[in-house]
């Protein structure tokens, strides 16, 4: 059939079909997306969306209710700069003094910063596998502040440690707590 | 960035059996935090940066962090591992757009 001329009429209107078509079909998912997005519990798209702001006392006891923190014990080292020059890039490094046999380990590490709008930084989940109770990252902060390390053990009892950092340089850009 | 999602994984140079070593990762990703915009309101948006970073030896979970915008760009984690016998590391990235980073490592005795 090479060389018989497609008449125009038809190309056009199977062109403009097609791009009615995916038109209809972008429109669906954006509607889609502005409907659920936000809404859906557990929508991959939901997850980077700003949470609330939350003051660090509200943050400690949603996280470990009336239980003491034992930041008197010095069970826990809690390495940070004493004065950040660069918010955006604070290096913290939490070890804790504790077993970690399979009966007794230290199952949690919280980071925890009071002025961030939201205070829970990073929460590291460990298995007596990992040998050590240790973790060390890079974080932000928005503003001087205290910075908590809290430890949990496996039976629920929590240690902690906390140092003060003076931060010169917003760590987020954002506005920080007062 | 189009290095997004580059991974580095550093080992000591002679592990021991048995011996406790320290793990350090690097991923390269923005780590979006949130914006404001001239007005000072929250510019709403899916913000993208790593959720959940998930460590696996042989096929075995020791350790899962939980992070937040509050940590750094191009984050860097250290962690602990008890090397009891020789095998492979995995560390795993999610993050907020729903895409999955993953670098992994051979650990010789």
């Amino acid at each position: 059939m090479a060389g018989e001329p497609v008449e125009k009429k038809d190309w056009l209107s199977r062109r403009a079909f097609l791009r009615c078509l995916g038109a209809a079909l972008a429109l669906t998912a954006a509607a889609k997306e502005f409907l659920f997005g936000a809404e859906a519990p557990g929508q991959a798209a939901s997850l980077g969306l700003p949470l609330p702001e939350e003051r660090v006392e509200a943050t400690l006891k949603r996280l470990f209710g009336n239980r003491p923190l034992n930041q008197d014990e010095g069970k826990v080292k809690l390495e940070l700069p004493l004065i950040a020059e660069d918010g955006g890039n604070v290096a913290v490094t939490v070890e804790a003094d504790l077993p970690m046999t399979p009966a007794t380990y230290v199952s949690n590490i919280y980071i925890i910063s009071d002025k961030n709008r939201r205070p829970m930084i990073a929460k590291f989940s460990l298995t007596p596998e990992a040998g050590k109770a240790y973790i060390a990252t890079n974080i932000r902060l928005a503003a001087t502040t205290d910075v908590r390390a809290v430890v949990e053990m496996n039976d629920g009892i929590l240690y902690a440690a906390s140092k003060h950092v003076r931060v010169t340089i917003s760590g987020c850009g954002d506005v920080p707590q007062s | 960035m189009a290095d997004t999602g580059r991974v580095r994984i550093r080992l000591p140079s002679t592990i021991k059996p048995g011996e406790v070593i320290r793990v350090r990762s690097l991923i390269i990703h923005p780590m979006e935090t949130v914006q404001r915009d001239k007005q000072g309101n929250l510019v709403w948006k899916n913000y993208n940066f790593i959720h959940t970073v998930t460590v696996t030896y042989n096929g075995k979970e020791v350790m899962r962090g939980e992070t937040t915008q509050a940590v750094s760009q191009n984050p860097i984690f250290t962690f602990p591992l008890k090397v009891d016998r020789p095998g492979k590391l995995t560390i795993t990235f999610l993050d907020t757009t729903g895409k999955s980073y993953e670098g992994t490592a051979e650990i010789k005795l």
